[in-house]
């Protein structure tokens, strides 16, 4: 362990810059500079472009590295024009709100005019204008998670909000969460997806979507009662009977005691680890901690609200630390720090970034890797990253090319892969759905899977096949491609594979693959078809699935 | 030949299908022989269907027997009237009027006041429970009807043992068991249009695969193509149910169809798994006509078509609704209903031990109600599900599938014929 330690601070002594110059030489002997270049595109982005793994290569793999561990230095402009094309961004959680409820008083209107079955889905022609706006808003939030995959230059940075996304994991339809769901991507993970993990944390723990979602928003020390309702006690002079009819109503709406939920995924998923180390009493105190952090109405922009009425005064104790009582929202802010810097929480979360870009089963040295990054930075994710890149373990040959690409990965590789553009409709991301992927709706809290048996069945391989072949000919809905980014339309069939071995594959095609495509190529002479045929069955073939 | 080929392709002629491919490429196409499945007819087969939105219980097997019924729903009771009496207290809502000839045979039944032990009101957690079938467990990575899957290995050898209809898999079917997700049987594999082109490609690509994948992405395509080999010969675009069965329209008498389809086929189902929504009925859910009698009676149609149409085979079938929780015994100031505890379920097939309502009646006092408001939950689900897996399936050990309960034949509400 002290050595670990050692090592990475020995690393990171001169500072950034210096470290970056040295890559670790002997493990990546074994790949050439274009190999490295491909792997780093392969895990740190959404698969390289046409001639991208060239100029990652001229630049040299290490220094790419360090600019994407440094994203606002990089240029991303026309992912910002692109962004201009999304109605969302430009609404606030108030204006969220305000749409959201506005579509489900129209949707209720109709149900009471004896309009489609509650819950039914409307196919659009009977649908109010507001319903429609909703409509559009939601499916904009999950396309806009796709053309920023294809389009940004900040590529690992949009790898970590995906990360983060399902660490983090909030379900859109889950009630007020369908429209607090865009502010948690956009103020809550984005801001803080390469910061330090401590500030990620309480920004999760105090978002709206986050304490909605796991329940927190309800959670109040029994016996509590809202000043609302105590002014209404104080006025019952004047017409007892109805006051006692409010009261009664009041009370039944109103939470009755602590909701564990959050702080028990809190510590199992989002810190801890579910070997943590902590028991039942503290998700109890944990609970309570977190009594009265909650949200303003819906009218009120639901944005983060501390109910001090709701909190639980008295004191508490978590993994042996004394939380003394009538501290307020300040043991809540004390307790995610005291989360953050917990060596079990340091080690579940380096265990799955190990995960996300080394391998399945993430080797114990990368994960002690990272850890001791954690530990000397404070928490900092660039250099817990950082040291993640520059092990051995990144770049040893039996970790590159061996990872399951998400449905995401997939779909947003094969479109990079290709040199198409994504538009603004949500059909890309009506792909990805299609692959078992449909984005933030993942209804569990421990969000997405990283690992291969999760993704792999006949049904979504054969979907997989399809989204390929439809990519490759053209046709596959929300996208323009270039095939000629690719490979020009030539009739030598060799010469094709040879182009599309080495502008997707990056020359690591195996032999069977090349030998496959090439026997269907045998007899079509035409030189687009021919083209579309090859590109589809690569993308759509086993090595393309791996990253 | 390439003159030919090139007028052709040039006129458009036949445009080769959506790929533009070349028509030579037809020309190669050579049909793979259908293997015929070893599964012999016979075998037991589950289908479930999910009412999700939480299902009022109370409208659909009415109690029309108590007069607290009439009293705490003033504008949405269904009349006693227009009620299908069943035992003279419990009733069908008469939007389920197809199924009358299935309890009269004896083949359907309901079950009252199941539900989950768990107390949660919401449908995301309630739903979620349902389908992990550990109550109150959140971390439970799979389904139940997964688990059973892998634990009761016998039908491994197809690749449709386990279907859920729709374009995800639902969260009862995940796990490691293999299990397929089918929107569409129709679409169900390479999409081209034109079948020798779809053959070929097919073929291409099991090429592929065969050589350069490894793993679970090797033993995934395969299965995957045998299914659609073994869907070629069923050719579901030719489908015509029996008995001039008629399924409703919609998305339930579409599964429904599928289903029927795949049993006849004989390819080795098992499970089946659809969903039905728009069962949330807090606004307006109406009495003997409106919003949530028309949700009834395409359940109740859907199921007398699958009856029909599937006729004798139906005595290897057992099918099964669920719901996560039912709604309040009182109407609320929409007149609808808020979301409650126990709710009631059918069975229906050959083995079931039908023209009963089981399950422990708790009434509808105050005293006898859950926290007051809602019908209590007498069945936990698990005992309605475990009963179906052992004695409908043949499982031999429950253990693994609810992992945490001890599931007791004593507390079994005797679904299926012994």
């Amino acid at each position: 362990m002290h050595l670990f330690v050692l090592l990475a601070l020995t690393l990171q002594s001169g500072g950034a810059g210096v470290a970056s110059m040295t890559p670790p030489a002997a493990p990546r002997q074994a790949l050439t500079p274009r190999d490295s270049a491909f792997h780093a595109l392969s895990r740190l982005a959404y698969g390289p472009r046409p001639g991208e793994v060239d100029g990652v290569a001229r630049l040299g793999v290490m220094g790419w590295i360090d600019a994407q561990l440094d994203p606002r230095r990089i240029d991303d402009r026309a992912l910002a024009e692109r962004e201009q094309g999304f109605q969302l961004l430009g609404y606030n959680r108030e204006d969220l709100a305000r749409a959201y409820l506005a579509a489900q008083r129209a949707r209720q209107e109709r149900q009471r005019a004896g309009g489609a079955a509650a819950g039914e889905p409307a196919d659009g022609l009977d649908m109010a204008p507001e319903m429609l706006r909703a409509r559009r808003l939601a499916a904009e939030l999950q396309e806009l998670v796709v053309v920023r995959a294809v389009l940004s230059e900040r590529q690992l940075r949009e790898v970590m909000v995906d990360f983060w996304t399902n660490h983090f994991n909030v379900f859109f339809g889950k009630g007020a969460d369908r429209f607090l769901t865009p502010s948690y991507i956009e103020e809550t993970i984005r801001p803080n997806a390469l910061g330090r993990f401590e500030d990620l944390l309480i920004a999760t723990a105090k978002s709206p979507a986050m304490l909605f979602y796991l329940d927190n928003a309800e959670s109040v020390a029994p016996g509590s009662i809202p000043p609302q309702l105590a002014r209404l006690e104080r006025s019952g002079l004047f017409d007892p009977m109805r006051v006692d009819s409010l009261r009664r109503r009041a009370l039944e709406r109103m939470p009755k005691g602590i909701n564990e939920n959050y702080a028990r995924e809190l510590m199992e998923l989002h810190t801890l680890g579910v070997d943590g180390g902590y028991t039942q009493r503290d998700v109890i105190d944990v609970a309570r901690i977190f009594t009265g952090w909650s949200i303003d109405r819906p009218q009120q922009g639901a944005g983060f609200a501390f109910h001090e009425w709701a909190h639980d005064a008295g004191e508490k104790t978590v993994l042996g630390t004394k939380f003394p009582a009538g501290h307020g929202m300040d043991e809540g802010l004390r307790l995610l720090k005291l989360l953050a810097a917990a060596h079990a929480t340091m080690h579940h979360v380096s265990a799955q970034l190990c995960a996300r870009f080394v391998a399945d089963d993430p080797p114990d040295g990368c994960v002690d890797d990272a850890v001791a990054a954690w530990h000397h930075s404070d928490g900092d994710i660039r250099e817990v990253l950082r040291a993640i890149f520059h092990g051995p373990d990144f770049w040893a040959p039996r970790n590159v090319g061996t990872k399951l690409k998400t449905p995401l990965e997939f779909v947003v590789s094969a479109v990079r892969a290709v040199g198409a553009e994504p538009d603004t409709t949500p059909r890309l991301a009506l792909v990805v759905a299609r692959l078992g992927e449909p984005l933030y709706q993942h209804v569990a809290p421990d969000g997405y899977p990283e690992r291969e048996d999760a993704w792999v069945n006949s049904g979504a391989l054969l979907a997989r096949m399809n989204a390929a072949l439809g990519l490759a000919s053209g046709k596959l809905p929300g996208v323009t491609v270039r095939p000629d980014a690719i490979a020009p339309a030539i009739v030598d069939a060799d010469q094709l594979i040879a182009a599309i071995d080495a502008q997707i594959f990056a020359g690591t095609l195996s032999a069977h693959t090349k030998r496959a495509i090439r026997d269907q190529l045998a007899d079509i002479h035409d030189p687009a078809q021919a083209r579309v045929l090859a590109i589809g069955m690569a993308l759509g073939g086993p090595e393309f699935q791996r990253q | 030949m390439s003159i030919t080929r090139r007028v052709f392709v040039r006129s458009g002629g036949l445009a080769l299908f959506s790929l533009g491919l070349d028509p030579l490429f037809l020309a190669r196409a050579a049909f793979a022989s259908f293997q015929s499945s070893n599964v012999p007819s016979g075998h037991p087969i589950l289908v479930c269907l999910f009412q999700r939105g939480a299902v009022d219980g109370l409208n659909m097997i009415v109690p029309h027997g108590d007069a607290l019924y009439y009293r705490e729903r003033p504008r949405i009771a269904v009349p006693a009237r227009d009620v299908i009496d069943l035992d003279g207290y419990f009733g069908l809502h008469p939007g389920l009027a197809a199924l009358k000839p299935l309890w009269d045979n004896k083949s359907l039944a309901a079950i009252h006041a199941v539900g989950s032990p768990d107390s949660t009101r919401s449908h995301f957690d309630a739903q979620d429970y349902m389908e992990s079938g550990t109550p109150g467990v959140k971390a439970t990575p799979d389904g139940w009807l997964n688990r059973y899957c892998r634990h009761d290995r016998e039908h491994q050898d197809t690749p449709f043992r386990a279907v859920a209809f729709g374009p995800q898999l639902p969260r009862i079917l995940a796990g490691t068991a293999p299990s397929l997700a089918i929107d569409d049987l129709q679409a169900f594999g390479l999409r081209v249009p034109q079948e020798a082109a779809r053959d070929r490609l097919t073929r291409a690509f099991e090429a592929l695969y065969e050589g350069s994948a490894t793993g679970l992405l090797a033993s995934s395509t395969q299965e995957g193509f045998e299914a659609m080999q073994m869907l070629k010969q069923v050719n579901p675009a030719q489908y015509q149910p029996a008995h001039g069965a008629e399924y409703p329209r919609g998305r339930l008498g579409r599964s429904l169809l599928q289903i029927a389809q795949l049993i006849k086929a004989e390819v080795g189902l098992q499970i089946a798994f659809a969903d039905v929504t728009g069962w949330d009925t807090h606004v307006n859910q109406g009495a003997s006509d409106g919003q949530l009698a028309a949700r009834l009676k395409e359940l109740g149609d859907g199921l007398a078509a699958f009856a029909r149409d599937l006729d004798e085979r139906m005595r290897d079938v057992v099918v099964l609704t669920m719901s996560e929780f039912g709604r309040t015994i009182q109407e609320n100031g929409n007149s609808g209903t808020d979301h409650g505890h126990a709710t009631a379920m059918f069975a229906l097939g050959g083995p079931v031990n039908g023209g009963k309502v089981l399950g422990k009646w708790p009434g509808l006092g105050v005293e006898q109600r859950f926290e007051g408001r809602d019908v209590a939950v007498t069945t936990d689900f698990r005992d309605l599900f475990g009963e179906i897996l052992v004695r409908h399936l043949g499982a031999a050990d429950l253990g693994p599938v609810f992992p945490g309960y001890n599931p007791n034949p004593a507390r079994f509400p005797g679904a299926i014929t012994a």
